[in-house]
């Protein structure tokens, strides 16, 4: 799908998002179509075998619960696209733009459905990628790609976390296939039992709560704000973050029930849903606002899946899933709000607004909707969610007894007063009050249509679910619980339930959201007077620590390892390949010098042998080049004598032939360069290089005197095959020869190669000319 | 191979060749290139060979029949192949000198191809010496 569009663009030219919109429909369509089946508690699946060896197989699988998540993120989709038309600016790079908000699309698709845990994780992952490339979607921006590095680094390494769970659930049932482990009781039961059940969620819950920015792992959300807004409409409000939501409510079955299913769901899931909503109040920025609201409303969900016991198991799920669906639609609805207040404003700082209620009547209308949703105001969904989620908080406290029965609902009061407090303050603070027009452009108006009707279509859905809950619920939500319940649920949701604690909570919870909102300003004061004053107490510094400690470790230690000039390197080598050979040498032999040493030497090889180590020596001393390399030829020549002594004819003849060569070559590079190339070796350097070379030399006399001392062959030696099979097998009588052209005739292929390689660079060397001169 | 001289002789050459490609001069870095060839070649064609031993040119219309490994005779102090027959084989190690040619000729390739990068080095940036090049221009 994303492969078409650049071809597209060429066709539709600005019109590109119109096209990347239609393939949202062609998705949701795609969606929707499993979605009478689902309602009748069946399931779609579809698979062919991918690393079968390692029994990953590309299979999908979709219950209620992947197409309740494939109708949010297809449905989202197209009105994203479709906004997008209008806020991004025609001079932006449209094109890879739509590439990435689709494949983003295609890979959370690919996610919830997906029944291979080996596969849901590809697609995690890929998810991840796609944000990071849409967050960081302005490249010139600082912001941006800090933002984008930090999700990056939060929300995959969390999924390698999660991999190591898959493995393990892998480890304990023998399957990566989720579905599997689904339909199958004694699976679950297994896992359950098992030792390594508790790491196992631990890794996964980790992944999690990365993705979803819980606990610590909050802090990539709001950097990520920097991208396009659009983006954080469908990415970070409405989906991607749901993904680790999703997660949980997949693996709910499998761990839920225990307590540290409670300990560490619920639990991360409230401390989560306080501290954000806590947060929130020192954000200036709208886009921030909405970020440290999505982080609490998501801990919501994850508390409610959390709050599973063996008596009501349902009440937390359904109200979650509910909540799920209600949060897309009300925040990715504020975040079009949002952004189209920035892009009337140029401004995304809410101290600088205010009173802009008249100059954006219809936007102003749909942003209160969704925020007042958010609130949990009624009649609106977020109202009704709200409700399930104290009836669930008041069920969960109570079956825990003790001091839960009052912490836990309490708790969940005091999320709820945040909550309401920032939603009104939203509201309040961009449309209502006072004008202060000093920073505001002279002449705002209402978006364009394109721009207004997305939100507009989500706050009529918001008013839609709020009243008319029944159909979502029938159609949407019993089939998503069932998928998370595996079983069949019937749900019952209205506007009035008549007067319930759960309501008393909701007036509660808005008396003290309304004080809370009083006193707005001065807890925002003592919050930076905190952070001011502690700036090193904040998961943020930690992670810029790490971060910027990482890298900074990795020049320093780049800058030991890559010093430029080669003698290091050399040494380094050197000495690391006496290291490894003197010691074996050592430990073999016990002794250093062998006794035994062959000293009767006939002299004609005596007289050869010093003329090789005078010439070499010669090398080293000689200042000219031209006489080093008299030297050095006249040791390849003295070589090929050794050659000859050493009976091997082939080798003296070829030795001479390539030495004249090598002469020559020498010879005409050194025409080109002067003569003589005065090196001012200090004493220090003259004596390290004097002490490795001696250490390289004495090493190797030892190898050498050692290797005939009583070392055995531990195998027959090949040569004793040539020696025999020469003549027979090939013909000839010359060992060597057939050695080389016959039984090892690749080898001498290969050197031909190399041979050629190094000819053609040799002659590009010479062909190339930089434009420098 | 027991041939002590012939031992420190490659020794002492691997050693004036480490000496040479720790210069910092690149004409100086090739010339030790190819003195520890030099010695590697040697050190490889030494441990074949053993004395006595015939040059591995087959001269009749068979090979003598062979079998067992070589053993290090220290009483005769030479590394020999003995037959559990008890007849000496004639040739020296034919494999070694194969790869030693090979050898050779790789050599030859890279001496001649760093041979030409110091040329080019020279014309780019007028000198060879490695510790003034800081930056290599295209």
């Amino acid at each position: 799908m994303a492969a078409i569009l650049p071809a597209a663009e060429r066709v539709l030219k600005n019109r590109v998002g119109w096209y990347a919109a239609a393939v949202a429909l062609i998705c949701l369509l795609l969606v929707a179509q499993a979605l009478p089946a689902v309602v009748n508690g069946e399931t779609v699946t579809g698979s062919f075998p991918w690393i079968p060896s390692l029994q990953v197989e590309l299979s999908f699988y979709g219950d209620g619960l992947s197409v309740m998540f494939g109708l949010i993120v297809s449905g989202i989709g197209i009105l994203i696209m479709s906004y997008s038309n209008e806020y991004m600016s025609k001079r932006e790079d449209l094109s890879r733009y739509y590439r990435y908000l689709l494949m983003f699309m295609g890979s959370m698709l690919g996610m919830v459905f997906s029944s291979n845990a080996i596969q849901l994780f590809v697609f995690w992952e890929l998810t991840s990628i796609t944000s990071f490339m849409l967050i960081g979607y302005w490249r010139n921006r600082p912001m941006s790609v800090y933002g984008a590095t930090k999700s990056l680094l939060v929300t995959a390494g969390g999924g390698i976390f999660m991999l190591a769970g898959f493995l393990l659930l892998g480890i304990i049932t023998g399957t990566f296939d989720i579905v599997t482990i689904l339909q199958n009781g004694s699976m679950i039961a297994l896992i359950k039992g098992h030792e390594l059940f508790l790491p196992a969620l631990v890794l996964i819950i980790i992944g999690a709560a990365a993705k979803s920015a819980q606990g610590p792992f909050y802090i990539w959300l709001p950097n990520a704000m920097e991208a396009p807004t659009p983006v954080s409409a469908f990415l970070h409000s409405a989906t991607m973050v749901k993904a680790g939501i999703y997660l949980v409510a997949r693996i709910h079955p499998i761990f839920s029930g225990t307590e540290a299913w409670f300990v560490l769901v619920g639990g991360l899931g409230i401390i989560t849903m306080l501290a954000a909503g806590f947060l929130a109040f020192r954000q200036t920025d709208i886009k921030g606002i909405l970020a440290y609201s999505t982080i609490s409303q998501l801990a919501y969900m994850m508390a409610m899946y959390g709050y599973t016991s063996y008596q009501y198991p349902g009440i937390g799920v359904t109200a979650a899933t509910f909540h799920l669906l209600n949060h897309a639609t009300f925040k990715a609805c504020l975040f079009l709000v949002a952004g189209i207040v920035a892009h009337e404003t140029a401004t995304r700082d809410i101290t600088k607004m205010g009173g802009l209620r008249k100059e954006l009547p219809a936007t102003f209308i749909i942003g209160a909707i969704a925020a007042l949703s958010m609130a949990g105001v009624p009649p609106l969904n977020g109202f009704l969610s709200k409700e399930m989620f104290y009836e669930s908080s008041l069920e969960m406290g109570h079956i825990l007894g003790g001091p839960f029965e009052y912490l836990i609902p309490a708790a969940a009061v005091l999320g709820g007063a945040f909550t309401f407090a920032y939603s009104i303050r939203f509201i309040d603070g961009i449309f209502l009050g006072k004008r202060r027009s000093e920073h505001l452009p002279k002449h705002m108006h209402e978006p364009t249509p394109v721009m207004l009707f997305p939100p507009a279509l989500l706050a009529a859905l918001v008013i839609l679910i709020g009243i008319f809950p029944s159909a979502a619920v029938h159609y949407i939500i019993e089939p998503a619980a069932s998928g998370i319940l595996l079983e069949d649920v019937q749900l019952h949701v209205s506007l009035w339930h008549g007067f319930t604690a759960a309501l008393l909570m909701t007036i509660i919870t808005f008396i003290a959201g309304a004080a809370l909102y009083a006193r707005y300003g001065a807890i925002a004061a003592w919050q930076d007077r905190v952070s001011a004053r502690y700036p090193a107490w904040s998961f943020n510094s930690l992670y810029d620590r790490i971060v910027n400690g990482a890298s900074g470790k990795s020049t320093a230690f780049a800058k030991v390892m890559q010093p430029g000039p080669l003698s290091p390197y050399l040494i380094a080598m050197l000495l690391i390949f006496l290291l490894l050979s003197a010691v074996p040498v050592i430990m073999i032999a016990g002794t250093l010098i062998p006794t035994e040493l062959n000293l009767e030497v006939p002299m004609y090889e005596a007289v050869l042998l010093g003329l090789i180590i005078l010439a070499s020596l010669g090398t080293a001393v000689l200042r000219k080049y031209l006489h080093a390399i008299i030297a050095v030829s006249a040791v390849g020549y003295l070589v090929s004598l050794v050659f000859i002594y050493l009976q091997a004819p082939d080798l003296a003849i070829t030795q001479l032939l390539v030495e004249t060569l090598a002469t020559i070559i020498f010879l005409l590079v050194i025409i080109k360069v002067p003569q003589t190339f005065r090196e001012k070796i200090t004493r220090s350097v003259l004596a390290r290089d004097l002490l490795i070379s001696s250490a390289v030399s004495i090493t190797v006399l030892i190898l050498l005197l050692n290797a005939s001392q009583g070392i055995v062959s531990p195998f027959e030696s090949l040569s004793y095959y040539f020696i025999e099979n020469s003549v027979p097998l090939a013909g000839g009588h010359n060992m060597v020869n057939v050695i080389l052209v016959d039984f090892r005739g690749y080898d001498t292929l290969g050197e031909i190669v190399v041979l050629c390689l190094a000819g053609l660079g040799v002659y590009n060397l010479l062909k190339s000319r930089s434009d420098s001169k | 191979m027991n041939d002590t001289l012939l031992s420190v002789s490659i020794a002492l050459v691997f050693g004036i060749a480490t000496f040479m490609i720790l210069r910092r001069d690149l004409i100086r870095v090739a010339i030790g290139i190819t003195l520890l060839s030099h010695a590697t070649n040697m050190l490889i064609v030494s441990t074949g060979a053993f004395l006595g031993g015939r040059t591995p040119i087959i001269t009749g219309d068979k090979a003598v029949s062979t079998g067992g490994t070589f053993i290090d005779d220290l009483a005769t102090g030479i590394l020999a192949p003995v037959i559990p027959d008890g007849i000496e084989i004639a040739y020296v190690d034919p494999l070694v000198q194969a790869l030693t040619l090979t050898a050779i000729v790789i050599s030859l390739a890279t001496t001649a191809f760093l041979l030409i990068l110091c040329y080019r080095l020279y014309q780019e940036q007028g000198t060879t010496d490695v510790s003034e090049i800081r930056r290599l221009k295209g």
